[in-house]
């Protein structure tokens, strides 16, 4: 049992669930993510299994430290999420969420870049299916488009895989150096990025979660972009352009939430918003920072899984998501309120809650490295995110222009999810301690982090303060400004734009370019030249005996009425192949004259 | 579910709004006036002044919200600008 990898309990677990019904089936999908995360609980550190395939040993088990704290996070947020879905009585949603995060803890366990790869394109198969089951127009398009990129980021990773491993010669799955990096290694890097939403092919994120169904958005908010987070601590530490594309992609994720309507592409845009800070924190590259990241994913998954389910929860009652539509939703669903507020607290890192002593490691190894112009941006982009998703998603939703909607409260297995998640958003809050120490440093850590409740809220109250005083103020902007924040139903044009419009764009071209090279094909070639040899073959030999015998005609001096009915009379004789034998044997003696002349 | 004649919620009551008002600026002040009894950690030389973070959370947000509200004249377009 020791060497069984997490991953392949839920891949093989998800065959079985279509042979339950009713109760029994919820039941066990709630139960198959908690086995697997005792099972992860129970890993020995030496822990490996190896297999071979076509000539290479992968190793389908690497673990330590990294890979068990994204296995926890995976399997306690599955739980919570399968808790949520009691609602769902099919076997599609299950089975998809279910291979999909077991590919995904396959990823995180993976020790070679082989057997990363192969899970890493299931993650993307697998998971469509939680978009597809919306059974929409729209979803089934954004499906496609989502498909599409996945497609492309797998083929662009497995470019670079097999030239790092044609260069390198192991299968390895190691960090790489930044000072000696390889095409190899920059391929992977983007497979990585587009995953994670980096710009600019960020945009298949807000396009295709919103589109999901009420648990898929829940499940699929969790995974694909926080494994791709993994993968960059693993694989690429300390590459500065990751500082950069970090801080752009926490200001983008900002800024295209504020202009958003539909509540479920806010809480979209504000993944890749925190997918920033983490992916900042591995350009950082310090073990403080790395840890950062790590307990930033953490408490993100949770936070995030908790938005998701307030906002799937209004959704799955209202059948409505946008903003414009919503509105003065407090009046008949406070828990789900009370619940997402929880989690919109947290992500806004309010003192108390697990954001507040999570991002706080990211924010304070930026600072220690000195790097200002990223710990101002890491300010600005923690100010901003209070701003979108701590007060606007709740605000437009439950708050706002009352619609007069009287909804009822989200079913209650719903809430118990909530409250599971909104229990350690807190907890993580007060008592960081347990999430420190399963960081990969945890002594680095904890020498630099306070972290017992009298430490982080007593001795560094000063810290509190701060941060209360950027949020409130930040919250005074939105409430003063609020005017500027009306939502209109529209939508905002983002990255995917080039491949949506462009996409038409080059079909156009194509249908205008190559269907005119075909019409003149058809018009010179075909029906052009063709019929002209086909002519000449046909009558060509006619033709040419009568240019023959026309000068004997001539010679003869018939006249030129004669000469014109001569000549169709021989033409027509032609035509039913009706020559006297007698004239046949004067044109074959004029050829063979003719080739012997030649 | 519809129901034309609802009664306004307790957040939607005008009292409940203006008092909701005094909390958020009296919070503004309290943590402002609270810096002053307070150790405070600076990392860097701009943040080394009295009341940064309530000027840094103003400012950045004000930034974010013009910024967005720019951006929204090129970028906004119509829900079913994509299906034309």
């Amino acid at each position: 049992m020791s060497n069984i990898p997490p991953g392949l309990l839920l891949l093989l677990g998800a065959a079985l669930v279509p042979l339950f019904r009713g109760h029994l089936k919820n039941i066990y999908t709630i139960l198959l993510p908690a086995i697997t995360f005792y099972c992860i609980a129970m890993l020995p550190a030496d822990a490996s299994l190896t297999v071979s395939f076509v000539g290479f040993d992968l190793n389908l088990l690497r673990v330590d430290k990294l890979s068990k704290a994204f296995g926890y996070i995976f399997t306690l947020s599955a739980f919570a999420a399968f808790v949520y879905g009691y609602y769902q009585k099919g076997s599609t949603e299950f089975v998809s969420a279910l291979m999909y995060i077991g590919s995904a803890l396959m990823v995180v366990f993976a020790g070679d870049l082989i057997t990363l790869y192969i899970f890493w394109e299931a993650m993307a198969i697998t998971s469509v299916y939680l978009v597809l089951a919306r059974k929409t127009k729209k979803s089934f398009e954004a499906a496609f488009r989502y498909i599409l990129v996945h497609v492309f980021g797998g083929l662009v990773l497995l470019a670079g895989i097999i030239l790092t491993i044609s260069q390198s010669g192991t299968i390895a799955f190691e960090a790489f150096n930044p000072q000696h990096a390889t095409i190899g290694n920059w391929l992977i890097l983007c497979g990585f990025l587009i995953n994670a939403a980096a710009l600019p092919v960020s945009s298949w994120l807000p396009d295709a979660y919103p589109e999901s169904t009420v648990l898929g958005g829940v499940i699929l908010s969790a995974y694909t972009s926080k494994t791709a987070v993994y993968t960059l601590i693993r694989g690429y530490p300390g590459w500065e352009i990751l500082i950069l594309m970090g801080c752009l992609m926490s200001i983008y994720g900002i800024i295209y939430a504020l202009l958003e309507n539909d509540m479920r592409r806010i809480l979209a845009y504000s993944i890749i918003n925190q997918v920033g800070f983490m992916v900042c924190a591995v350009g950082i590259g310090t073990p403080l920072a790395l840890s950062g990241a790590v307990a930033h994913a953490f408490c993100h998954i949770i936070y995030k899984a908790l938005l998701w389910m307030s906002a799937g929860a209004v959704l799955y009652r209202t059948g409505k998501s946008k903003c414009t539509d919503l509105g003065g939703l407090y009046n008949t669903m406070p828990l789900s309120l009370i619940f997402g507020g929880i989690g919109a607290l947290a992500i806004s890192s309010v003192p108390l809650t697990s954001g507040f002593t999570s991002k706080t490691i990211i924010i304070a190894a930026a600072a220690n490295q000195h790097l200002l112009w990223a710990w101002l941006v890491l300010e600005i982009a923690s100010a901003g995110v209070f701003l979108h998703a701590g007060i606007k998603f709740p605000y437009f939703v439950f708050f706002a222009k009352d619609k007069g909607m009287r909804p009822k409260e989200a079913p209650k297995t719903m809430l118990l999810a909530m409250a599971f998640l909104s229990f350690f958003c807190v907890y993580l809050g007060m008592f960081p301690e347990r999430l420190y120490n399963i960081l990969p440093d945890t002594e680095i850590v904890k020498s630099v982090m306070p972290h017992s409740f009298m430490d982080i809220y007593v001795h560094h109250f000063g810290h509190v303060v701060t941060q209360s005083q950027m949020l409130i103020f930040s919250g005074l902007v939105f409430f003063l400004f609020l005017p500027l924040l009306k939502r209109t139903d529209t939508i905002s044009l983002d990255f995917d734009w080039f491949y949506r419009k462009g996409g038409r764009l080059v079909f156009f071209l194509l249908d205008k370019g190559f269907n005119n090279v075909n019409s003149f094909v058809d018009k010179t070639i075909a029906k052009g030249m063709t019929c002209r040899l086909s002519r000449f073959f046909a009558l060509g030999p006619g033709r040419f005996g009568l240019a023959m015998i026309k000068s004997f005609w001539q010679m003869s001096g018939i006249g030129a009425v004669e000469l014109d009915n001569s000549e169709k009379r021989y033409l027509e004789k032609y035509r039913t192949a009706n020559f006297s034998i007698g004239s046949t044997a004067i044109f074959a003696l004029f050829f063979i004259l003719l080739f012997f002349i030649l | 579910m519809k129901n034309s004649d609802f009664e306004p919620g307790f957040f939607d009551r005008p009292a409940t709004r203006k008092m909701l008002w005094r909390f958020l600026w009296g919070f503004c002040a309290l943590t402002v006036i609270l810096e002053a009894f307070i150790h405070r950690e600076h990392h860097f030389a701009i943040d080394n002044f009295y009341g940064f973070y309530a000027v840094l959370g103003f400012l950045a947000c004000l930034l974010c919200i013009l910024v967005a509200k720019l951006l929204a004249l090129f970028l906004k377009a119509k829900v079913d600008y994509y299906d034309e």
